[in-house]
């Protein structure tokens, strides 16, 4: 039985379609995530199964039950911003949180510890940071110890060293045995930590399957080449020109090509060079949720 | 409920501004009504001598206002006018959690949204005791004070009662426009101006010749079971009996109990 069953759910804002028909079901102990642009209508489906916003139609099953409050009681949720009562301590926030879970407080000490607020829990919630009310808020979705958590954009406002430890502990999490239904639009990090994941696109769900059937889903082999030079943009003015090419994009170090399988990076290499432009870099990389992502979305930016 | 109300305590108990406004009721309420009665009863203590003098006449008008029995009507007049204060902290804890968003978390956490709405009813029940019996003491004092011996006590303490709906029905009409208006300075201006301005302008139109519409208007309806105890018994307008205006209250309260349940309960809770 799926832990979330999505069914046919949509969201209309007056003539907005936040969300069309989406549906997808996730399986117990699995984390799935649920990928797409800003504005893509993530939270608008997160915010729908909390039952913080009503669907103008369609359902969802928790545990094959229709939600209601009882379940959600048992379910660890972060959604959007963490929203705590700006003048109370951690501690008191957490036991509000706790009495309305009906959990016990002695679990307040062990949450804090996870996300390492422990020695500030008596500062009261304004003082805190962007990635401490984060923290903050992870450590609530963690109190009495849930068999599901939801995170919405968890690793938001924190520093490196802080989207690490997340990333860690929502692995860990999971090997628990806890399925965890995740939204963010960091590719990356839905690449590296879920096991399944869901495509939405303006409310439209494009894809979803576990990570590999996702990636290798489009029936199509192509690859992945970074290049760089010191002219880039001569660079990707000729590198659009060479057969075979489906895609350039312009990356920190250099351009990211996105070709048909029969190209070779020699091929490149000798294509350019004859072009008169020397590269500084040249690397073949196996296709990733990125290029699967733009193949699916399309690479306008109003996505 | 109890519950529930433990989880509100919680949220309020330190809030600096439920104490300001909370203390501000409790203290100054009483210490108005007990200044006024002994400022009232010096000036009304001894007639100059040599026929009538203004204030005896005022106290031929207006009565004993601070004495039993009148003292109860007295002290749930004041109260009423008090208790404006407590309708706008109540509006402002409401919006509070909307703007702070505090509200979908609550939800999220695992109450229902009519746990929400509970809760906070909780806390106009904690509001409405506390304010009938700070007004119910404050009437015994001042009563016990200045009465001269053998007065009975608790005739008229039925509007003590009285006080009581109207403090609900004062904060009903608060919760109705926190939910609607939901930012907290807008939903405060709101309150004042249907509290002050929109029900007295009504108020005045309905009542032109002697006409009895005005009494029921949403405020006016507990308003006027509690007439002002200074006004003289030859002018009072009022001829509709205290029965019609219970009901009148009574149809008012259900009106916006199932309004601010009904707009509660299928919203998208957003800022």
């Amino acid at each position: 039985m799926s832990v979330l069953s999505v069914q046919q759910i949509s969201k209309n804002y007056g003539a907005v379609k936040a969300l069309s028909n989406v549906s997808f079901e996730v399986p117990q102990g699995s984390v799935y995530g649920i990928l797409g642009p800003n504005g893509s209508g993530k939270t608008t489906l997160l915010g729908i199964v909390m039952d913080v916003l009503k669907a103008s139609g369609g359902q969802f099953l928790w545990n094959g039950q229709p939600g209601d409050a009882d379940q959600r009681k048992r379910i660890g949720t972060l959604l959007e911003t963490p929203n705590f009562y700006s003048y109370l301590s951690a501690e008191k926030n957490l036991e509000i949180a706790a009495r309305i879970k009906e959990r016990g407080l002695d679990d307040i000490d062990r949450v804090l510890q996870v996300v390492n607020l422990h020695q500030r829990r008596s500062s009261k919630f304004n003082t805190y940071s962007l990635g401490m009310k984060q923290r903050l808020a992870i450590a609530s979705a963690l109190l009495g110890d849930p068999d599901i958590l939801v995170f919405d954009e968890p690793t938001n406002g924190l520093d490196p060293a802080g989207i690490a430890e997340i990333r860690e502990l929502i692995i860990e999490l999971n090997r628990q045995g806890k399925t965890i239904i995740m939204a963010s639009h960091i590719l990356d990090e839905v690449e590296r930590v879920c096991t399944h994941v869901t495509i939405i696109q303006k409310g439209v769900l494009k894809t979803s399957g576990t990570v590999q059937e996702v990636l290798s889903a489009s029936g199509e082999t192509d690859v992945l080449i970074e290049i760089a030079a010191d002219n880039i943009t001569g660079l990707e003015t000729i590198i659009r020109q060479f057969p075979g090419v489906k895609d350039v994009k312009m990356t920190g170090q250099g351009l990211s090509v996105l070709c048909t399988e029969n190209v070779s990076s020699g091929q490149l290499n000798k294509y350019c060079f004859e072009k008169g432009v020397v590269l500084t870099q040249l690397n073949m990389k196996k296709k990733n949720l990125e290029t699967r992502f733009l193949e699916i979305t399309g690479k306008q930016s109003d996505r | 409920m109890l519950k529930l109300f433990k989880i509100e305590w919680l949220k309020i108990n330190t809030y600096r501004t439920f104490w300001l406004l909370f203390g501000t009721f409790v203290v100054f309420f009483p210490l108005t009504v007990f200044f006024s009665a002994s400022k009232y009863m010096e000036q009304t203590a001894h007639g100059r001598g040599g026929g009538p003098n203004p204030e005896d006449i005022a106290k031929a008008l207006i009565g004993a206002p601070f004495v039993f029995p009148k003292i109860w009507q007295t002290s749930a007049w004041f109260g009423g006018h008090f208790f404006v204060i407590i309708g706008m902290l109540f509006v402002m804890l409401i919006t509070n959690e909307v703007q702070y968003r505090t509200h979908r978390q609550n939800i999220i956490d695992g109450w229902s949204r009519l746990d929400f709405l509970r809760a906070k009813a909780s806390l106009m029940f904690f509001f409405v005791i506390a304010a009938t019996l700070l007004v119910f003491i404050t009437g015994i004092i001042t009563g016990l004070a200045f009465s001269s011996p053998g007065a009975d006590l608790f005739e008229d303490v039925h509007y003590v009662a009285y006080f009581a709906l109207m403090a609900f029905h004062y904060l009903l009409i608060g919760f109705f426009i926190a939910i609607l208006v939901k930012r907290t300075g807008l939903a405060v201006i709101v309150y004042f101006i249907s509290v002050y301005v929109i029900d007295g302008l009504l108020w005045l139109l309905l009542t032109i010749r002697g006409n009895q519409m005005g009494y029921f208007l949403p405020f006016e309806s507990v308003d006027a079971l509690i007439p002002s105890p200074f006004t003289p018994e030859m002018m009072k307008l009022r001829t509709v009996a205290d029965y019609s205006l219970l009901i009148s209250t009574a149809v008012y309260v259900s009106l916006f109990t199932y309004l601010i349940v009904n707009r509660f309960k299928n919203a998208d809770l957003k800022t």
